[in-house]
């Protein structure tokens, strides 16, 4: 077991209650900010470019990389950290947010400064009101302390942070789609280019940085201990600390923060304790909530390490690692079904094949489920989710697709033994309740 | 508009020069005549990359980093290409840009949206509107599969007949969610009043509007719509498509001239004849581009409304009584002669140039030059001089340019020059606008930016609104480099500047002032005798331009007002019910012969009422605001035993001993043009060229603008100003009238426009119709107080040569001493100039509207 080590919840190693700004501060919090105020922003961004920091919202994007994008003789910039926290399966976020608050809202400050922004946004998804709450009472604790606002720590920088409630829709979390909420509009994707980082594309048409909550919960550690400490911990090309959400059949399930080079075994079997209900054994692995590809759960997987570059050989993503464990109790065609019921229901709308698409597929997936489904069928829902891949104009028409592409070609029993053969009917399953 | 960088780019391996910047879609339609299929996208509104019908495959020819050179692999560029399909809608067209359209990926990507179109669409072409001209069943034929692998059961049952509004339905299941109809009224008008309501299979067109969705231009939305999913209320379900014989006719309403098709078939409700549909519109990128306003679309049913004045008509004591043209002709040619060339002509913005000719060539033969041009519009000459340059294009106005809109309500004067100032701001163009009161374009010019909602970025705008003293729009214009340098200098010293003047407050001299510092600021800013430069008036009706050009003036009006003549020819105008002091001059006139489409006030003391027809029921020419002379053709069937307005008076002439009638409309041009240098001779033919434009809409590719914008009437001729020609004008001086002032205990009446009224041509269109505000005078709240009145009372405004009863609205947007009455809304004649009113309350409030 590689050795654990926290950024993110850095309080279970000293044991201290960060919800406190005095306790945070008394642990080296606010130091890093201290430190990129006395650097040059471009000196900033060198450092989380060297650290090798990916983005923790689902691509894994180069942070660093990100933030130099914005153009630097533009006069107004934001900052804005998504907190929509919508894939199914994701429940870190709001860890952070409850037991490191003050971490996201330094991590804010430092890349605020760095991109020359003066104004910060903080999205939440709308269930998340009661954080919202307490993330605007911590904002004002900074205030009295000079840690926000007009001349931040006597700098001569000025932010501000604003929190903003989302109204409950997965799309939202989807960047572009989130400055359009934020702005007041319709919750939908906006075409790129312009990509938010140009001047056309961002908050109100100005360059915009949209960052992942635990993306940003890094850089205080980064800033305070370096580029180079950073990189140490995890794999080549996956620098860092990763928190793991773990749900379904496993013994413990829960949020770990674990460094990227550990393996699915280190923590499904080592710390999740394994399968939850004896005599059972794994059948498959949802590594990135319902958008990602499922993969069976067998010994390759299980020794591969859950970072970007190792889940991709296994033909999946580790995205935001959101890893929800089935057993062999479950029929994969039940959890394809469940989750195009999912994207059915959040589907914006704005494009054809994924608005068409996600109503179609269900409804076939509805008749297979049924009973009355035939081979023919299959084939179709195949194509079907080919179709929309690859030609709707955000990436949730590709997640809508994966279900259906990844469970015929991983689980292709699972589905043909719902489909009359022969003429004979299929068994019915129940099918998940609709819209959820 | 300068800068054109070209690019090289590669469509189909076959590599193209065009702008550099330029829509991809549009610019493989422009330049390799290759048809992008699209749905959502629109040559008019920014992109949203929705329907993803657009796809193409798409490359960069790859550069040497360092050397910048092509890099060549087996003797092509090599090409770096994206993985995936792009849709060419949100693509500008950049150096170095490979484009495939013909590939087997593509086909499969445009084949697969339509499939997802289809599985949601109702099938019923069969029983819908826009079938036989419905951009998705075209790209259905061309890209679809054939076969539906859609089990019809499955599909969405939503709701068929949604009224919007009182004019536009909704057909839920038709809808493709394009977002066309929302764009165009966010982007286009700046009313975003429709909206997509939920998501995903549920998202749905809503209205935010209250009352319904009814902007000015909500017409439009049918047309652009790619499917029929809205329809007109006045249209649905009244003909197919292919019934339909288009007739190509200009918008017989305002001085736009709006070019239109008219949709005719030949009709049991009009016993057999050929008989307006609908009315469309016919692109013309100089005048309305591809848009028309609801007014242009709605009101054409009092063509063949059977209140129309339908048989000549001859005064037998007490009463009108029918006659024919083989008696009621000889009849006033007697009258005629008897004058002994104490004979006039009173005629207004609709007759046409044709009619104004023969009326004048009568005039002439009996030994008269009294033509006079009934409107209180005055200072029409000086349009002539510096009226906008030849080659003018409000469509082309932008950043540098600047707009004065003064004295006039332009989105209620006209709609249509309304929406391209808003939209040339849009683009950059300094826009000013001053009145005596608010009104919708003086709000929009003083927006400082604008925030469409379907584009991230938000418009920075510039702008200014001015309000003056009540029926002072000369002083102001005529004081402007004193009161506010900056405002003058930003005009005059802008690239180009175009002033549109009103008349609202102004009597005939008041109006020519107005017209006059408006061409001194001109002349002082070198802004004459070039495109893009120059005045425009909002001279009522559609030929208020010919009018001036065939010699009918306001100074002869007013000459026949002070001394009437013994017989008076009033041709489409009724002084009677325009002007409540007119009956007191009219008496001393002998002999009163109508010309006009409907019994009205004038026809009810006529010895004559002759029945013209309408623009529609024959050809004709009309010049609009901007000097344009401008086509209409023959598309419904004539009204009883109405003539063509020039034709009754060519048989007239006959009768007198002036010449053989001529035998068509062509003909009186053709000697029209002949004999008036400023018509440069041109001829019906020169009016019928068409040329192509830009955006190439109105082609058999539906789906690329929009339903049936082809123009093949033609595109018009723009007369040159005498400055176009080369004279030099000079400034001239400002008369400034004494302005009225009002008598003591009364206020200062000023007539205003409003575009939907109680006028005999809007009657017999319901839709409309019930749409008019009711009549209303605005009063300012101290005034009302002093009066003891309250917003919403009933009160009786008394004014020299009548009253009328009207409702009260009480605010301080109506300037103080000052009440504002709009014409045509009462059910008597209410004043048309600026005059001295009491207001006196008659019952309180009943039910405030
Ligand atoms: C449909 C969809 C939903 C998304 N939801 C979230 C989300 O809930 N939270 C999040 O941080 N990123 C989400 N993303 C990713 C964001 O678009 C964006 O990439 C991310 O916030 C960038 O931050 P990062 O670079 O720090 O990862 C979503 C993307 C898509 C396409
Ligand atoms: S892919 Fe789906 S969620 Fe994304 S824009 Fe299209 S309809 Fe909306
Ligand atoms: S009503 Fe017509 S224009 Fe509007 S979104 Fe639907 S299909 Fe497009
Ligand atoms: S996406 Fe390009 S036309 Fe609709």
């Amino acid at each position: 077991m590689s050795e654990t080590k926290h950024i993110l919840l850095r309080w279970k190693d000293v044991k201290a209650d960060f919800r406190k700004l005095a306790e945070y501060r008394k642990h080296e919090g606010f130091e890093g900010l201290k430190k990129a105020l006395a650097a040059k922003p471009e000196e900033v961004i060198d450092v989380v470019k060297n650290s090798g920091l990916r983005g923790r919202g689902g691509a894994g994007f180069p942070t660093g990389v990100k933030w130099s994008f914005i153009p630097k003789q533009e006069p107004i910039k934001y900052f804005v950290v998504n907190a929509d926290e919508s894939e199914t399966g994701t429940f870190k976020d709001r860890l952070i947010m409850e037991t490191n608050p003050y971490q996201l809202l330094e991590g804010l400050l430092i890349g605020a400064y760095a991109i020359g922004a003066h104004t910060a946004y903080i999205y939440l998804r709308g269930e998340f009101w009661d954080i919202a709450a307490q993330l605007d009472a911590c904002i004002e604790e900074m205030r009295k302390e000079g840690l926000v606002g007009k001349n931040i720590l006597g700098s001569g920088y000025d932010c501000e942070i604003y929190t903003h409630l989302g109204a409950g829709a997965y799309i939202c979390g989807e960047e572009t789609a989130l400055l359009n909420s934020l702005e007041g509009k319709l919750g939908q994707p906006r075409v790129r280019p312009p990509f938010p980082a140009n001047k056309g594309g961002g908050l109100y048409g100005e360059p915009t940085v949209v960052n992942n909550v635990e993306t940003i919960a890094n850089v205080p550690w980064i800033m305070t201990h370096g580029a180079d400490a950073y990189k140490a911990i995890g794999t080549e090309q996956s620098a860092g600390t990763k928190l793991y959400c773990v749900s379904g059949h496993v013994k413990k399930p829960g949020v770990y923060e674990l460094p990227f080079s550990a393996t699915f075994r280190e923590l499904l079997v080592d710390i999740c304790g394994g399968p939850s209900v004896e005599g059972r054994s794994f059948k498959a692995l949802l590594p990135s909530g319902g958008s990602g590809p499922i993969v069976p759960l067998n010994d390759k997987v299980l020794d591969t390490r859950m970072s970007y570059e190792d889940t991709a050989k296994i033909g999946t993503i580790i995205g935001s690692a959101s890893l929800i464990v089935m057993d062999d109790s479950v029929d994969i065609t039940w959890v394809a079904s469940k989750v195009t019921k999912f994207f059915k229901h959040e589907s914006c709308g704005k494009c054809t094949p994924c608005r068409e698409g996600t109503y179609w597929l269900d409804k076939v997936i509805d008749r297979i489920m049924a009973g009355e489904g035939s081979e023919r069928d299959i084939t179709l829902i195949e194509n079907v989710a080919k179709n929309m891949a690859g030609i709707t104009l955000c990436a949730l028409g590709e997640f809508a697709a994966n279900p259906i592409i990844h469970t015929i070609k991983q689980f292709p029993d699972d589905f043909k033994q719902h489909v009359k053969k022969d003429g004979k009917a299929a068994k019915p399953v129940a099918l998940p309740a609709a819209g959820d | 508009m300068a800068e054109t960088k070209l690019v090289t780019i590669t469509i189909d391996g076959k590599a193209y020069q065009v702008p550099a910047g330029s829509n991809l879609v549009d610019a493989a339609k422009w330049h390799a005549d290759n048809d992008i299929p699209v749905f959502c996208y629109h040559p008019k509104m920014a992109p949203v990359g929705m329907c993803r019908m657009c796809v193409v495959e798409l490359g960069m020819v790859e550069k040497d980093r360092a050397t910048g050179e092509v890099i060549m692999e087996n003797g092509q560029p090599k090409v770096r290409w994206m993985p995936k399909l792009q849709t060419a809608c949100t693509q500008v067209a950049t150096d170095g840009m490979v484009v495939r359209t013909d590939t087997d990926k593509v086909k499969a990507g445009r084949e697969s949206v339509i499939e997802f179109l289809l599985t949601s669409h109702p099938l019923d072409c069969p029983i819908c509107d826009k079938g036989g001209e419905c951009p998705l069943q075209n790209l259905t034929m061309a890209h679809g599969n054939g076969v539906s692998r859609m089990n019809f059961a499955d599909k969405l049952k939503l709701d068929k007949h949604v009224p919007l509004g009182d004019l536009i339905y909704l057909d839920e299941e038709r809808c493709i969610q394009c977002a066309r109809c929302i764009r165009f009224q966010d982007e286009i008008v700046g009313d975003d009043v429709l909206a997509f309501h939920e998501r995903g299979r549920r998202l749905q067109i809503i209205t935010k509007s209250d009352p319904g969705f009814d902007t000015y231009f909500s017409g439009n939305t049918t047309d652009i719509c790619p499917v029929g999913a809205l329809t007109t209320a006045d249209f649905r379900f009244g003909a197919r498509p292919w019934e339909l014989t288009d007739v190509p006719s200009i918008c017989p309403h305002d001085a736009a001239g709006t070019n239109i098709s008219l949709s005719t078939r030949l009709d049991r409700d009009f016993g057999g004849r050929a008989m307006i549909k609908r009315v469309m519109p016919r692109q013309n990128e100089a005048v309305n581009e591809i848009w028309i306003s609801d007014r242009t679309r709605f009101v054409h049913h009092f063509t063949r409304s059977d209140d129309r004045l339908q048989s000549p008509m001859v005064r037998r004591g007490e009463r009108l009584s029918p006659t024919v043209w083989n008696e009621a002709i000889p009849a006033l040619a007697e009258v005629l002669k008897a004058a002994n060339g104490d004979v006039a002509v009173l005629a207004g913005g609709g007759a046409s140039n044709e009619d104004l000719w023969e009326l004048r060539q009568l005039l002439k033969g009996l030994g008269s030059e009294r033509l006079g041009a009934w409107t209180t519009h005055s200072g029409a000459e000086l349009l002539l001089e510096v009226g906008v340059g030849k080659g003018s294009n409000l469509g082309t106005l932008g950043k540098g340019d600047a707009i004065l809109v003064v004295a006039s309500d332009l989105e209620e004067e006209v709609p249509m020059w309304y929406l391209r100032v808003k939209q040339a701001q849009d683009r950059g163009a300094f826009l000013a606008v001053a009145n005596h009161r608010p009104t919708r374009l003086a709000e929009i010019a003083s927006q400082t930016e604008r925030k469409v909602a379907s584009q991230t970025e938000r418009k920075p705008l510039v702008g200014k609104s001015v309000l003056y003293e009540a029926g002072k729009a000369a002083h102001w214009l005529n004081d402007l480099a004193n009161s506010d340098p900056e405002l003058y200098n930003t005009l005059k010293d802008a690239q180009n500047l175009v002033i549109i003047a009103g008349a609202e407050g102004l009597d005939w001299d008041g109006g020519r002032a107005l017209m006059q510092a408006a061409a001194n600021l001109l002349i002082a800013g070198g802004h004459v005798g070039k495109p893009n430069n120059g005045l425009m008036a909002t001279l009522p009706e559609a030929n208020g331009m010919g009018l001036q050009y065939l010699g009918y003036t306001t100074q002869n009006a007013l000459d026949i007002i002070k001394n009437p003549p013994s017989v008076l020819i009033t041709a489409q105008c009724d002084p009677l019910g325009d002007d409540p002091t007119a009956g007191s001059w009219m008496s001393k006139v002998n002999t009163l012969i109508t010309l006009t489409l409907f019994p009205d006030d004038t026809t009810q003391r006529a010895a004559f009422a002759l029945p013209v027809q309408s623009f529609a029921e024959r050809d004709g020419t009309f010049i609009n605001g901007e000097r344009r002379v401008q086509r209409f053709y023959t598309a419904q069937g004539p009204m009883g035993d109405a003539l063509p307005l020039w034709e009754i008076i060519a048989r007239l002439r006959e009768r007198l001993g002036q010449g053989r009638a001529k035998v068509s409309a062509a003909a009186v041009m053709l000697e029209l043009s002949n004999h008036l240098p400023s018509f440069n001779g041109i001829r019906y033919k020169d009016l019928a060229q068409v040329e192509r434009q830009y955006p190439d809409v109105g082609g058999k590719d539906l789906y690329y603008g929009g339903t049936a914008y082809q123009n093949k009437g033609g595109l018009g001729v723009q007369l040159p100003t005498t400055a176009d020609n080369g004279s030099a004008p000079t400034t001239g001086t400002v008369n400034l009238p004494e302005v009225k002032q009002a008598k003591k205990g009364e206020l200062l009446l000023i007539p205003t426009v409003r575009l939907y009224n109680r006028s005999h041509i809007m009657r017999p269109s319901a839709l409309i119709a019930n749409r008019v505000a009711k009549p209303f005078a605005a009063l300012n709240n101290a005034d009302a107080k002093k009066l003891g009145i309250k917003h919403g009372d009933r009160v009786e405004v008394r004014f020299n040569g009548g009253q009328a009863t009207v409702t009260a609205q009480v605010s301080d947007s109506t300037p103080q001493g000052v009440v504002f009455v709009p014409r045509y809304l009462a059910d008597t004649p209410t004043p048309m100039v600026i005059t001295s009113a009491s207001v006196v309350k008659v019952s309180d409030a009943v039910a405030v509207q």
